[in-house]
């Protein structure tokens, strides 16, 4: 469903991704793992536009969707959970998830959609009308994640999502991750270790400097403890 | 007035220095309608109203979106905005000739409460922006395009995430603001002349109200309008009106030792 073909981009003066090659196909969890600074960030927001590609394409269904407007991809199913959360800070969290369903389509069934996510995390219906700024880490991280669920996602991107996060609120992201990808999303989640990923990821791609040096199964690469240490460390 | 420029600064973060400009257009708009088309104000009031709109709307097209983003944002900003003014009183001057024009009232007559006179424009005035700061709170509270506008002041990138389109949504919000400009520029205009720099007092008026209030808090924009004109009208009864202007920069200059943020100040942190 999504396909990155010969992708590279930067920021001024210097090149960050160099020719990346990565396919998710449909309810597919596809993990990139790679130490910080290698691109990893870099790759999700060139793929949502955010920070248009300098050469290489994206497809998006056999579509071509290199180059659009970051809310043209949006609104075509390619959702990004950022790196840092990106949360309206003065609004409350009962409008910051109801930002995520501003598409006109998922705009009149924001209530339904509401509730789907309340299952997924049943305290944000009591915090609704809290702001969003005065939330702990991992709370934001979850409206974050909640929010973007709120779109009508073909696929969800999520950059690093136990950054900054304590071990026990890790935990309670990753599975509720997990059980989106068990509804049937397909998943591209950038991180830095393979602690969490297990249940999670079909495939695993390992991005060094800019580059996907391996790809596999994640059977077997998780299992591959050696190969996993000299890359990430 | 302060409505609009409040509302730009917090959802664009742009000074918009041609706001004075945008008034006068409004008003030269319904005078041109009333007196050469010979229409009532009523019809002046919707159609001065439109071209604010428009030509706020022109401007963001032309000036304004072309170094959204950019860095130097503010500094061309501030410098084309004050271009513009220029320009407008100067297209005045040419199209009207500088004599003083009336712009008629859309009401007439007025009534005498406890030995003060009170018009009718003047109430009308009231509850026109009264009732203009509901519907533009409500419609930011409440509707989808508001909540956008909004949520693209707070966080663009991810406001562009959620598939809302940011630069449309300033052209909407810096449309609105015209508008409201609009209004004050057709409503205001029976009470002085209007000439090619009508615009420049209000303005600065509004730039007052505005930092007394809190850049970009519309809360704020409410309520230091009427505790300023309250103010002001109370040194010229008290004091002579020759008070009343320095009284209130000297409100001003306290306000801004003690609260730099003006009343509901949202700072450079928080935003709409």
């Amino acid at each position: 469903m999504l396909e990155v073909k010969g992708l590279t981009a930067g920021y001024a003066g210097s090149e960050v991704l160099h020719g990346i090659d990565l396919t998710v196909k449909d309810g597919e969890g596809v993990i990139v793992l790679g130490p910080n600074g290698h691109g990893k960030t870099t790759l999700l927001r060139a793929i949502t536009g955010l920070l248009p590609p300098r050469s290489g394409s994206v497809l998006l269904d056999e579509r071509e969707i290199t180059r659009w407007r970051p809310d043209v991809i949006a609104a075509a199913g390619v959702v990004h959970i950022p790196q840092g959360d990106l949360l309206f800070p003065d609004m409350t969290v009962l409008e910051n998830l109801v930002m995520g369903a501003y598409q006109r389509a998922t705009w009149s069934e924001r209530n339904q959609r509401l509730g789907r996510v309340y299952e997924l995390f049943p305290w944000l219906k009591e915090r609704g009308r809290q702001l969003a700024r005065t939330l702990s880490g991992g709370e934001r991280r979850m409206l974050a994640l909640g929010r973007g669920l709120m779109s009508k996602a073909k696929i969800l991107l999520i950059d690093e999502p136990s950054l900054g996060l304590a071990p026990l609120t890790t935990e309670q992201i990753y599975a509720s991750i997990r059980r989106v990808k068990e509804s049937g999303m397909a998943i591209l989640l950038a991180d830095e270790n393979a602690n969490h990923v297990a249940g999670l990821a079909d495939r695993v791609y390992l991005l060094e400097t800019g580059v996907l040096v391996r790809e596999g199964p994640a059977e077997k690469m998780l299992q591959d403890k050696a190969l996993l240490e000299s890359y990430l460390g | 007035m302060a409505l609009g420029l409040t509302l730009v600064w917090g959802a664009v973060r742009l000074l918009n220095l041609a706001h004075g400009a945008i008034f006068v257009v409004g008003a030269y708009a319904a005078y041109w309608v009333t007196s050469s088309l010979h229409l009532p104000i009523l019809v002046a009031l919707p159609i001065g109203v439109l071209a604010a709109a428009a030509f706020a709307y022109a401007m963001h097209v032309g000036f304004i979106r072309p170094v959204l983003g950019k860095p130097g944002f503010d500094n061309a900003t501030i410098i084309a905005t004050v271009g513009i003014s220029i320009a407008v009183s100067a297209a005045a001057l040419l199209i009207f000739n500088p004599e003083y024009k009336v712009v008629p009232a859309v009401l007439s007559g007025y009534f005498i409460v406890a030995g003060v006179q009170i018009t009718n424009q003047g109430l009308l005035v009231i509850g026109t922006s009264l009732a203009l700061f509901a519907v533009v709170y409500f419609y930011l509270t409440y509707t989808r395009h508001g909540m956008a506008i909004r949520a693209v002041s707070q966080q663009q990138e991810a406001a562009s995430l959620m598939s809302i389109p940011v630069e449309r949504t300033y052209g909407t919000v810096i449309a609105i603001s015209g508008a409201l400009a609009g209004v004050a520029g057709v409503l205001l205009s029976p009470f002085f002349f209007l000439s090619p720099n009508s615009g420049f007092n209000p303005m600065i008026q509004a730039l007052i109200v505005t930092i007394f209030g809190g850049l970009g808090s519309i809360r704020g924009a409410l309520v230091a309008g009427f505790v300023l004109g309250i103010f002001e009208s109370f040194v010229e009864v008290y004091y002579g009106v020759a008070w009343a202007q320095p009284g209130v920069f000297v409100l001003i200059i306290l306000m801004l030792i003690l609260r730099p943020n003006g009343l509901f100040g949202i700072g450079e942190v928080r935003r709409l």
